[in-house]
């Protein structure tokens, strides 16, 4: 085994380093200049903001619980992106202190804050024992409770397993992931209720938490892609990571276009052939407007497209150009956020502020400083993991199988 | 065809520990023959058990019973049901689904976990397929007899007539004909097609002339070359992608039968995936059901081990969890969404007329199967197999619950109403369980009720090449 499996990525991959100080520098620009932005449109910074929080969150989380889904079910396409994925669950105290800016200022997202509104409105009084501020921001606490929680044991007995092989982590790990998943389901309901439908008080729709929780997976996997056609670039992942750990991953990647588009189109068809008074509005201002546009982009660029380049064997299995399409995935990730988030506060017409590319690459370059400081302070593959060996020792023993290492 | 079943090679020999380790798929000292014999025998050489004599008439006595509704029912209208006005849907939809959602674990061991590379699934699908072709033909009893007029089913597909008639294309209930009948079809097609170097296997080793000539005609000239094989082998990755899709689709469909409509308690978009769930949760309750008196009646256990009843426990545990979200957040929107009519169905539900069965449903769905957390449980023979009929009675509840309990009280009080089953409600549905029983028995009884030759490629002798 090359000795730079046990080395931390730190010492194993340089260019890290010089990648982190290039991302915070991008973070902190950006900053400024969205700062300035909530200056000059502090209603649209905050839309913008909260589309950028629920991409990078999307990805968090996303991460976390394929994770724990991967502690479960077990496979050679999780090993290798255990440590991307851990990383990425311990940048959850950044996007915890990133919520700030969404408690602080959800007077101008959520209009149900509005007492005169609600004074006034029949169904919006029946709605205020849950939504008020108290019971929103405690609701949010416990999410990011739960989910930090989760991050943190899983990760603290990551690591001990790391030291010293002991199996019991790994069944530790199991039966928090069982529990954790489940948390994770129910929690991310509830946020996805509480920070996104509740834009529109009055509409509902069932699937909504189901759909948000699928776009996390996909951004994920998305992102666990680029990360890993990175590394595969380097030592000392390039004689480790096949193709068909890409394949895998690619396959899973399909399978996830697949249920966002089961799951959107099943909420579409549903409330169109209901065609009921509040349900109906949330499709109508987005489809009998300009924002239909941005509808017909969803079903090429969120499905079709991706749909039919991954059923492509070759694609799947060529890291570069998975990568490629995983970028492209990731950015339809951000138009269906901003489908699901715009047309409430611009119900006329489509409309698109320089903030809505600002936040996101601000609040990414932020995240990504995160995410690479967190994936240094740990060895780049799980040397210690049960499913180690199984998973990639007979591809090392075998030597590399594309490029030689030595 | 060759990227498909290239994309299968496993980069992780999870073979390799089909033997070892602390529950293998199958038992360790098998051979390609003890495998081939033990099999085979069931069907060629063992005695018929008085016990399949005695599981089959009574199974022929309830298919009787069925003959003798449908024929009264044909007779006098299907005014011989409970159905009334407003609930006009009761039993036989209630079945229908639940029949149809039975069938779901069929496709899914057969189809997905094959693409998904789970050897597990070698000894459990070939009846576990058996059982979703049983399922879909009792389903289909329901809304063919619910039309009142049977012998005119075929107005349910478009054909050019002379009446100028057409099918409603926006029903659900017709994308429904063309989703079971597909469903129907991929999974005899698959099924067959698994069985034939098996048919092939039994023609070769029958002592008697007439088995001879049966299952030679069933295996269609199989000769097993390396051409055979190798078109078997396509053929049926194919077939496998076919049915993929449709364990998703059937049930959608199924859900929007429903899901389209305004009717409180089943105008919701979290239908469609709670559905799918809800039917593979009551599809794998099925297959364990059938599989361990099965397992013991034939001495099985080495070919169906514990680590299939535990897996198929924990698919249990998940989908069943996945049904339990489904409640919760249906019960919640209802509350959220401010719509009295809404608001009114879980109150309907958990307090009104039918409140004992929405307990039950609740019961037997959510709370006891969450024993099978508990490994001890999970390795328990005999509280898996309650467990399991506990979750095949609880699905039945949940959909009489939303079948039902949604007509009887829908937005105007004065028309209101009440539903409960007659006799023949009843017969139709137990004579439909005798209908399924009975076919599962003669499939116990003439065909390789596990894959032969799958489980002689699990093997470690069938790994040499593989090093």
């Amino acid at each position: 085994m090359t000795p730079q499996l046990t080395q931390t990525a730190d010492v194993a991959i340089p260019e890290l380093a010089g990648l982190q100080r290039r991302l915070l520098l991008a973070g902190a620009i950006g900053a400024v200049l969205s700062l300035a932005g909530a200056f000059l449109d502090l209603r649209q910074f905050m839309q913008s903001y909260l589309m950028a929080y629920m991409l990078c969150l999307g990805v968090t989380l996303g991460c976390l619980a394929l994770g724990m889904l991967h502690q479960l079910s077990g496979g050679a396409w999780g090993v290798v992106i255990r440590r991307p994925i851990g990383a990425a669950s311990r940048t959850l105290p950044v996007m915890t202190l990133l919520f700030l800016p969404i408690a602080l200022g959800m007077n101008h997202l959520y209009i149900w804050t509005n007492a005169d509104l609600v004074a006034h409105d029949e169904i919006l009084q029946h709605k205020h024992l849950y939504l008020n501020t108290p019971f929103f921001l405690a609701r949010a606490a416990l999410y990011f409770i739960v989910w930090n929680a989760l991050a943190y044991f899983l990760n603290a007995w990551s690591l001990e397993q790391d030291k010293t092989g002991d199996e019991k982590f790994a069944r530790r790990m199991q039966m928090l992931s069982a529990g954790g998943l489940l948390a994770y389901g129910f929690t991310i309901t509830f946020a996805s209720f509480d920070w996104m439908m509740s834009l529109e008080p009055h509409w509902f729709s069932t699937i909504y938490g189901v759909l948000i929780l699928g776009g996390q997976g996909l951004s994920a996997l998305a992102f666990l892609i680029i990360v890993l056609a990175w590394l595969s670039r380097r030592a000392p992942l390039d004689t480790i990571v096949a193709p068909a750990h890409f394949h895998d991953l690619g396959n899973l990647m399909l399978a996830f276009v697949m249920l966002w588009a089961y799951f959107s189109f099943s909420q579409y068809l549903i409330i169109w052939s209901g065609n009921l008074p509040v349900e109906i509005a949330w499709y109508m201002h987005r489809l009998q407007t300009g924002w239909r546009g941005v509808g017909i982009t969803l079903i090429v660029g969120h499905f079709v497209a991706p749909f039919v380049v991954l059923l492509s064997r070759q694609v799947k299995r060529q890291p570069e150009l998975l990568m490629k399409v995983a970028v492209f995935v990731l950015l339809v990730r951000l138009i269906d956020l901003f489908w699901l988030i715009a047309p409430e506060f611009h119900q006329a017409g489509v409309s698109v502020s320089w903030l809505d590319a600002v936040l996101p690459l601000t609040l990414g370059s932020i995240w990504m400083a995160a995410f690479v400081y967190q994936l240094r302070g740990r060895a780049i593959l799980p040397v210690n993991d049960p499913e180690f060996d199984e998973a990639l020792g007979r591809i090392i023993e075998r030597g590399a199988p594309q490029k030689a290492a030595h | 065809m060759n990227s498909v079943a290239d994309g299968l090679q496993p980069i992780d020999d999870s073979n390799a520990r089909v033997t070892t380790g602390p529950t293998p798929v199958i038992a360790p000292g098998h051979t390609f023959g003890t495998v081939t014999d033990k099999i085979s025998a069931i069907v060629l050489t063992r005695k018929t058990p008085i016990g399949w004599y005695a599981g089959f008439g009574t199974a022929l006595m309830f298919t009787g019973l069925l003959l003798v509704s449908l024929t009264y029912l044909v007779t006098k209208g299907i005014g011989i049901w409970g159905n009334n006005i407003p609930v006009g849907w009761a039993f036989d939809i209630t079945n229908f689904v639940w029949w149809i959602g039975i069938g779901h674990a069929g496709t899914l061991i057969s189809a997905i976990l094959l693409l998904l590379r789970q050897t597990w699934r070698t000894s459990i699908n070939r009846f576990a397929e058996a059982m979703t072709l049983f399922a879909v033909s009792c389903a289909g009893i329901f809304p063919l007899f619910h039309t009142g007029r049977p012998w005119l089913g075929y107005w349910l597909f478009p054909y050019s007539n002379t009446m100028g008639l057409w099918p409603q294309f926006r029903s659900p209930l017709i994308w429904d004909v063309f989703a079971v009948s597909t469903y129907a079809t991929v999974s005899l097609l698959f099924w067959f097609v698994g069985l034939i170097p098996d048919l092939a296997t039994l023609r070769d080793r029958s002592q008697s002339p007439v088995g001879r000539f049966i299952y030679g005609m069933l295996a269609m000239g199989w000769r097993g070359s390396a051409h055979h094989w190798h078109r078997y082998e396509t053929a049926y990755l194919l077939l496998a992608g076919l049915a993929t899709p449709l364990v998703v689709s059937v049930h959608t469909v199924v859900s929007f039968d429903f899901a389209v409509s305004i009717v409180p308690g089943w105008h919701t978009t979290i239908f469609p995936p709670y559905f799918v769930a809800g039917a593979i949760y009551s599809g794998f309750a099925m297959v364990l059901t059938l599989a361990i008196p099965i397992r013991a009646i034939y001495n099985l256990e080495d070919f169906i081990t514990m680590r299939h009843l535990q897996n198929m426990a924990k698919v249990m545990l998940v989908t069943g969890l996945i049904v339990a979200y489904g409640y919760l957040t249906e019960a919640f929107i209802a509350w959220y969404s401010g719509d009295k009519y809404e608001g009114f169905v879980p109150m309907n539900r958990m307090f009104g007329p039918y409140a004992v069965f929405y307990w039950a449903l609740i019961l037997c769905n959510v709370v006891i199967p969450q024993l099978l957390w508990f490994k001890k449980i999970r390795l328990s023979v005999a509280s898996l197999f309650i467990i399991a009929i506990i979750v095949n009675v609880g699905m039945w509840l949940e959909r009489f619950v939303i079948i039902v309990l949604s007509l009887h009280r829908d937005f105007l009080p004065s028309s209101w109403g009440m539903y409960s089953p007659t006799f023949w409600d009843w017969s139709t549905f137990l004579g439909t369980i005798g209908l399924f029983l009975s076919l599962l028995f003669l499939f116990l009884r003439f065909l390789p009720m596990i894959s032969i030759f799958e489980m002689r490629t699990i093997l470690p002798e069938a790994k040499v090449g593989d090093q």
